[in-house]
């Protein structure tokens, strides 16, 4: 803890890198809780979640703009036909890829959401749209100024404070489904003994197509917030390179079975890196190196956690 | 001297007490039996035996050594070797591969070396391969050298596990239920076997076994275990007529029939 | 105690494996278009001479992704920082300025690439022996991000963001004898694959792969074993790294940049399973396959007219086809390329030609489901 003191004490603004952190938290988060949701239900590590993501944001933007033979769609509207696009895109792959392979080794199932992932980024590179574009923000679209309030001189762009919103919302409400809704228990039943769950009567097939459209829709609110300026754009593959990594590590510290736990991780994660990017002395030895302090930071946490608490801070056990 | 002494063991799962101050002993070429109803911890204390468990308390003696706290490889470079319960074999390996890894320990050269694919190195694998196909003549199933253990029927599987123990030249063999899933006609035939190991090869022999007949045939004495204890133990049919071993099979098979 | 003395002797010669004087030149005969494939094909052109010796490392990247996936079953993420560790060291051990070094400074280059990546490779496996299951892959995959951003980009190392020359000794100097060299190097790792498979390396490996409890019972020490596995493997993939180096004729951290790194990461997956997990065949013959998409794909789309679309898309296209085949393979054909080929390479191996394959094929197992057994 000495070392966040010491980030404390330095001449460094201190809420610049708290503001930044918590938005790259909000996002790494709701990236997050698809990998969680996914994890806690199927066992696997998605790979294809970023994509999942992008092609939101992509749908969406083509919707925003009416670009081609896409009719013009007012913003949210676009917005949540993106979402759907991404729904749909998870289902696809449930149906396709994991369904096939469902009682194969898990590594197998990983591999090929590495496989979907690939795909994924290929086919929206093919895609006639421009590529470096970003989604409009929120403000724009409502014309309104695009920080909400100002800390020590420090705008809070409403965007993010969008995100960190989502991201709350979504941890809650994901974590009642799981806890006190049939289809919640259900999925977790499956989880835990497919055989059984068949015998009480669940449909595994349909319980599966569910939860991956769950993931997909996870993806997709996390594609349309993250897809925007300043940082965010709808290109293929930048959410995958960029974010996918450091979400999964937030996922498991928070505990990869944990839904709150993909929030907490997440804004951890998030504050880690703003704290080890603002303060070059984060890590001895690493100063000529200011670009890599933030990822050597958490590489460090995650292996930490892995050796010494493999559950993640809100994981359970096994 | 024993080949085999456990002396007062006790592992504990959390709150549960798997095994509870067990000690028994199997001296050169005896073939003793572990019996005791399902739940009775022989496996949890098979386990411990052969390195997979640690011990809470009490201590493991192989000839005399202390292996309490030695690796499960370590104790089969000793010559303990074991069968599992539901066959533990290299699934994607074809028979013969899986009879020349069981020799792992007796290679006689390193992996650095056997990189090289030097003489020596050949020449061993030579002998090896020499090893198991004497195996496969000694179990009668010479014709399924090459075959991949998937299209093998379960009962040539478990005489195969039974040759992989058997090819890292054992001295002391832990055999998991041998005869499970056997008819009763297989099961005498198995006996026969183990008593044939044992004139010709004079393996010592300790076997979980629920099969009566089979631990009346082969045993020369036998142990039994419920809820992790030590319930009686003496000679085959001084135990069979055991009242406390009557009356815990008994209530095991009422428990189970209800 | 002791059965081997109280078992009968042996014939030495196992059967099947014995080809008749007449069957060896058969096979002799046969191998030679493929033969002349591999060395009479890239002296067409410069390009091809490169492409060429480009695919020759990408072969051996299989191979030693072969030996950590396919043999030992654990998923790597990060094998790109061991190629460029590889690279890394031989460059800077070689180091000498704008002159060709002399060929003992040039083998010392190459062991010492390969000595680095193994012992990158061991720390990777020392961290991995502690992390159970999917969660190696996330740290492979970290592994390899922090292996670029911050041991690439130190200046020491990378010659001041400039690159660090790594010139070729005289008697490899040109391309065409380069790869040559290069086609030597696959044979080493050829060479070292067949042993692992045929002694008890492969056996011990293939062993835990599929149970370590069964694996330990064997005697074989599971620990041990997967540190090797990590360690054959970043050697190989060290011995490409160095090969790379001298290829470019110089290591730059631009070739191994994060983002470049996670997308050959991906890649390097994506052909080890198509070529089928431990089949070596298959891994260097899609090795190869996707070593020359580009060139091919460029020229059948110069051919064609479709040149420009395909210089914009050209990332995105060899996406599609690595996915779209890792997907096929995965799903409909788990032994991959390799069990294709298995009719061609079991005959040159030595047994009768037969479409039918009773052996099955490891891959294919592998894949097909994990293993059972408790103990």
């Amino acid at each position: 803890m000495h070392v966040l003191a010491s980030a404390f004490s330095t001449e460094t603004n201190f809420v610049t890198p708290l503001i930044s952190g918590i938005a790259n938290g909000s996002a790494y988060g709701l990236l997050g809780l698809g990998l969680v949701l996914l994890y806690k239900s199927n066992r696997i590590f998605n790979f294809a979640q970023g994509e999942f993501a992008t092609i939101a944001a992509i749908v969406a933007y083509v919707f925003d703009r009416g670009t081609g033979w896409v009719p013009k769609a007012p913003y949210f509207l676009a917005l949540a036909l993106g979402v759907l696009a991404s729904v749909l895109t998870a289902m696809l792959t449930e149906r396709m890829v994991i369904r096939p392979l469902f009682n194969r080794p898990r590594v197998v199932l990983v591999v090929a959401t590495i496989g979907v992932a690939l795909l994924l980024i290929g086919v929206e590179g093919m895609l006639p749209y421009p590529q470096t574009a970003s989604l409009r923000t929120i403000s724009d679209v409502l014309n309104v100024r695009s920080y909400v309030t100002q800390v020590d001189h420090v705008a809070i762009l409403d965007q993010d404070l969008a995100k960190f919103i989502a991201l709350a919302l979504l941890a809650v409400a994901a974590f009642v489904f799981f806890r006190f809704t049939p289809t919640g228990t259900a999925i977790l039943a499956v989880s835990q003994d497919a055989t059984a769950a068949r015998v009480v009567g669940i449909s595994v097939e349909r319980i599966s197509a569910t939860t991956w459209a769950i993931a997909g829709l996870l993806g997709g609110i996390a594609g349309v917030l993250l897809a925007v300026p300043p940082s965010g754009s709808v290109t293929p593959g930048s959410i995958t390179g960029l974010t996918l990594t450091v979400a999964f590590s937030a996922a498991v510290l928070g505990g990869m079975t944990s839904l709150p736990g993909a929030f907490v991780g997440g804004l951890l994660i998030g504050l880690i890196e703003a704290f080890a990017n603002a303060d070059q002395s984060f890590i001895p030895g690493l100063s000529s190196l200011p670009t890599a302090q933030a990822e050597v930071a958490v590489a460090i946490v995650l292996l930490v956690i892995l050796l010494v608490r493999p559950r993640g801070l809100l994981g359970q056990e096994a | 001297m024993s080949v085999l002494e456990v002396r007062d063991i006790t592992i504990r799962f959390g709150g549960l007490t798997a095994v509870d101050g067990l000690s028994l002993a199997v001296n050169e070429w005896e073939i003793v039996g572990l019996m005791g109803p399902n739940g009775a911890g022989k496996t949890t204390a098979f386990n411990c035996i052969t390195g997979f468990y640690k011990a809470d308390e009490g201590q493991v003696f192989y000839r005399g050594q202390d292996v309490t706290r030695l690796a499960p490889h370590r104790k089969a470079a000793l010559g303990i070797a074991r069968t599992f319960q539901n066959v533990g074999m290299v699934k994607s390996e074809t028979v013969l591969e899986n009879l020349l890894t069981a020799q792992h320990t007796k290679s006689g050269y390193g992996p650095f070396q056997a990189l090289t694919g030097m003489t020596a190195v050949r020449q061993r694998e030579k002998e090896l391969a020499a090893h198991a196909d004497a195996i496969l003549e000694l179990l009668g199933l010479t014709d399924v050298r090459d075959r991949p253990l998937g299209s093998l029927s379960y009962g040539t599987l478990k005489l195969l596990e039974l040759g992989c123990a058997l090819a890292n030249d054992p001295d002391l063999l832990l055999l998991d239920e041998p005869s499970s899933g056997m008819g009763p006609e297989e099961s005498h035939e198995l006996g026969e076997r183990l008593l044939a190991l044992r004139r010709e090869l004079g393996v010592t022999m300790l076997l979980i076994e629920h099969h009566v007949p089979l631990v009346a045939a082969v045993c020369d004495y036998v142990y039994v275990l419920n809820f992790g204890r030590l319930l009686a133990e003496g000679d085959p049919d001084h135990v069979r007529n055991h009242p406390e071993v009557v009356a815990a099979y008994l209530g095991a098979e009422v428990e189970e029939s209800a | 105690m002791a059965t081997g003395e109280l078992l009968t002797p042996y014939d030495a010669d196992a059967p099947g494996r014995r080809a008749s004087l007449l069957g060896l030149a058969t096979r002799g005969t046969a191998f030679l278009p493929v033969l002349a494939l591999v060395l009479l094909l890239p002296r067409q052109s410069g390009d091809w001479t490169n492409d060429a010796i480009f695919a020759a490392i990408y072969a051996m990247v299989g191979l030693s992704m072969n030996v950590l996936v396919g043999y030992t079953g654990q998923i790597s993420l990060g094998q790109q920082a061991f190629l460029g560790i590889g690279a890394l060291t031989a460059a800077n051990v070689v180091h000498t300025g704008t002159n060709a070094p002399d060929p003992f400074t040039f083998a010392l280059g190459m062991v010492c690439a390969v000595a680095v990546s193994a012992g990158a490779a061991a720390v990777l496996g020392g961290i991995a022996l502690r992390i159970r299951g999917l969660y190696l892959a996330l740290v492979t995959l970290v592994f390899g991000a922090v292996t670029a951003d911050a041991v690439f980009t130190i200046p020491s190392l990378n010659g001041n963001d400039a690159g660090v020359s790594a010139y070729r000794p005289t008697a490899i100097q040109t391309d065409y004898s380069y790869y040559i060299f290069a086609v030597a190097m696959v044979g080493v790792c050829l060479y070292v694959d067949v042993w692992i498979r045929r002694t008890k390396v492969g056996r011990g490996l293939i062993a835990l792969r599929d149970n370590e409890l069964v694996a330990s019972s064997f005697g074989i020490n599971v620990l041990g074993y997967k540190l090797l596995g990590f360690v054959l493997s970043g050697a190989m993939a060290g011995l490409a790294g160095g090969v790379f180096a001298f290829w470019s004729q110089e290591f730059s951290d631009k070739d191994f940049t994060a983002t470049a790194g996670f997308n050959k990461a991906l890649i390097f997956v994506v052909m080890v399973v198509v070529g089928g997990l431990g089949n070596r065949a298959g891994v260097v013959a899609a090795a190869a396959f996707f070593a020359l998409l580009d060139p091919i794909l460029s020229g059948i789309a110069h051919s064609t007219g479709w040149i420009n679309y395909y210089t914009d898309h050209k990332a995105y296209i060899s996406n599609i086809i690595g996915a779209v085949l890792l997907l096929q393979t995965l799903i409909f054909n788990p032994g991959g390329l390799g069990q294709v080929l298995r009719p061609f390479t079991r005959w040159f191996g030595g047994h009768p030609f037969s479409l039918h394959d009773e052996h099955g094929d490891a891959a294919a197992a592998a894949l097909a489901g994990g293993s059972d057994v408790r103990a």
